[in-house]
């Protein structure tokens, strides 16, 4: 079984993780991430999402990591009263945990309800949580389709007749290199263990 | 050298997706374990109870604790003061068919005699909506619980950044 890459498309570092994790696995003493590997990482190198920046401007972000850091994805909702703020405060405790090593974390935050999260509530809502963070907000419906593609996610939101929203999103975790692959997807619940888990096992990685 | 370092990487690459199966997917849950404060009324035992502090601008909140009822009985509703939140609901998060994360609505919430029910993140939650004010730590919120047998019975709810 072998998998035929386009070296122009993934980079050896890379390369390299996915091999360590692979052979790590073997090992009964090797790390394990509570997150997912794929075999072949999710491509995400493409994918460009309107970013809502410090002085409210707007400017297309590629979900790709800065050089030598990671980057933290994840598609929510400020009005979401459980997943959502579960997740960014484990994500926060996992960071407070790891110290110095966090600078090279940052977080994007995709809203699929970009009518009622604006740019101001999703700035100060992140604030709350990560000192370094991205405001994804986008109101052009295919460009977030084609974010939810690349990352295999979905979303809805359902107006009722009463005037209430159901919003329904998935709530993985996406951790991306700095060649726009995700090298590890983590599932809701796993608590500020399992992101500090995870988190310290690439940033290992990335050394 | 460049040339000799990406074979080598590439073969190592290879000699490990042949050697080795696949990581699989291992998920961890939180395991802290609930607070010990409790409060008995009606046969009715709630623990661990808090409620998250809110985010900047959040709108909603979600209250949390263990119920055990001696008895069987069901959960049929929660009510706080509109100091704190305008509607309260009990909720619970669900997968739907897509893979995504959504909640909806329970208007009663089974509670079988001697068993603990938990609601916690991403599972039951009391749902708070239309909050007053955001919910801060240290405060201490008054949740009224509604039980199918008739009773009911106030919590206090600490408001903290994780669960106890």
């Amino acid at each position: 079984m072998f998998v035929v890459l386009n070296k122009s498309q993934v980079s050896r570092r890379t390369l390299f993780i996915f091999s360590a994790l692979l052979l790590a696995s073997c090992s009964t003493t090797a790390s394990q991430t509570v997150g997912f590997i794929r075999d072949e990482p999710l491509d995400v190198s493409r994918v460009f999402i309107d970013e809502q920046t410090n002085s409210m401007q707007t400017k297309p972000f590629n979900t790709v990591a800065p050089a030598g850091e990671l980057l933290v994805l994840f598609f929510g909702y400020t009005n979401c009263p459980d997943l959502c703020p579960t997740t960014l405060a484990d994500i926060r405790a996992a960071l407070a945990r790891i110290g110095d090593d966090s600078k090279k974390v940052s977080v994007a935050f995709v809203t699929v309800d970009p009518e009622r999260d604006t740019a101001e509530r999703m700035t100060s809502y992140l604030a709350s949580f990560v000192d370094r963070f991205h405001v994804l907000r986008t109101t052009d419906v295919n460009q977030l389709e084609l974010a939810k593609e690349a990352f295999l996610a979905a979303s809805a939101i359902r107006k009722n007749a009463d005037g209430s929203v159901e919003v329904s999103h998935s709530a993985t975790t996406y951790i991306i290199d700095e060649a726009g692959l995700v090298i590890d997807e983590i599932p809701f619940g796993v608590g500020a263990d399992g992101f500090e888990n995870d988190l310290r096992i690439f940033l290992k990685m990335i050394q | 050298m460049k040339k000799i370092k990406t074979v080598a990487v590439i073969a190592i690459f290879a000699i490990a997706i042949t050697a080795c199966s696949n990581s699989d997917s291992e998920s961890t849950t939180d395991g802290s374990d609930a607070a010990t404060k409790s409060v008995v009324e009606s046969g009715i035992t709630v623990e661990g109870s808090w409620a998250r502090n809110s985010p900047m601008d959040a709108t909603v909140g979600a209250a949390y604790m263990d119920i055990t009822s001696s008895t069987d009985d069901t959960l049929v509703g929660a009510s706080v003061d509109e100091s704190v939140a305008m509607m309260t609901e009990v909720h619970e998060t669900t997968t739907q068919a897509d893979g995504s994360m959504g909640m909806q609505e329970i208007k009663s919430l089974d509670l079988k005699a001697g068993v603990k029910t938990e609601l916690k993140p991403g599972g039951y939650h009391i749902m708070l909506m239309n909050l007053a004010k955001p919910l801060v730590v240290g405060e201490t919120i008054l949740v009224t619980l509604t039980f199918g047998s008739g009773a009911t019975q106030v919590v206090e709810v600490p408001v903290l950044e994780e669960a106890p």
